[in-house]
């Protein structure tokens, strides 16, 4: 059943990018470059990205000293599970942030049929 | 520094050649995990923009593969010092090293090779069957954990240098 809709999707995808094609050079129209992302989504990847870089190595070398007294191998632990707690934090936002989307997308149910296929198949799960 | 039998004139660079290899295979297998998942979320997001969030997570995991190297060359570096300060190193630490990055860099490989396949293959699959979301990471996780288990065996073994 999902097969057959994405299928249907694909299509319809399709269709919409001929016609935005072949229209510009017709009428002179503008193309849209303005970013599709909101921006709240673009400082969260921002803050994870930061996080990833800065706070296991980081945490390292604050614990490896005030923490750990010198015990480098206990430190390094550290820095390890520093690393997994910002993918275990990364997870959960990602799902708030689908079921987020599922809550704001249901009032404005008369967007189009893109909308509807996406809440179809978050129906779907 | 002391040239003995213990500690020959060769032996940091057997240390050496550990904390390289911790980073360069390391990274290999990151980049080779991200490069797929990349590709897969490249096809993915072309017709379902807003799965870009969770289908980003084999991109986290092969940055964490990359950290685990990172915090064993770290730990590795720590340990040498230049023969002018007169400390002996010992030919047991060098091979010790060598172990340590060989083993957290090898496994990164093949956790990075394991979440790249996983993470092509999984997106695109997600884009279909979204049921699939939590097998997905759990097999992200599991091919991860691998890594985890290079880098606990090179913290073990890390620690007997001080002896």
């Amino acid at each position: 059943m999902a097969t057959r809709r994405i299928a249907a999707q694909e299509k319809s995808l399709l269709n919409k990018d001929d016609h935005t094609v072949a229209r510009p050079s017709a009428s002179g129209q503008k193309s849209n470059t303005s970013p599709a992302v909101p921006l709240a989504v673009i400082v969260k990847l921002l803050a994870f990205t930061f996080a990833m870089i800065v706070l296991p190595i980081g945490s390292y070398f604050v614990s490896v000293d005030n923490l750990f007294k010198g015990n480098s191998t206990y430190a390094g632990a550290l820095a390890a599970v520093m690393a997994n707690a910002v993918l275990i934090g990364y997870i959960i936002v990602a799902m708030a942030e689908d079921q987020s989307d599922e809550t704001d997308s249901s009032p404005p149910s008369a967007d189009g049929s893109a909308a509807a296929a996406i809440k179809e198949g978050k129906k779907d799960r | 520094m002391a040239e003995s039998e213990l500690s020959p004139k060769f032996a940091p660079f057997i240390g050496m050649a550990g904390i390289a290899s911790a980073m360069i295979f390391g990274s290999i297998g990151a980049a080779y995990g991200t490069a797929k998942s990349g590709i897969g979320i490249a096809g993915v997001a072309t017709f379902r923009p807003d799965l870009i969030m969770k289908c980003l997570i084999p991109v986290i995991m092969s940055g964490i593969i990359a950290v685990y190297s990172l915090v064993i060359s770290v730990l590795i570096a720590q340990d040498l010092a230049p023969p002018s300060t007169g400390k002996h190193y010992s030919l047991f630490t060098g091979f010790m090293h060598l172990a340590c990055g060989l083993s957290v860099g090898l496994t990164g490989l093949a956790a990075g090779y394991c979440i790249g396949i996983v993470g092509d293959k999984g997106v695109r699959a997600y884009m279909l069957q979204s049921r699939i979301f939590v097998g997905m990471v759990l097999i992200l996780i599991f091919g991860e954990v691998l890594g985890l288990y290079g880098l606990i065996v090179a913290l073990i073994l890390n620690t007997k240098s001080k002896g």
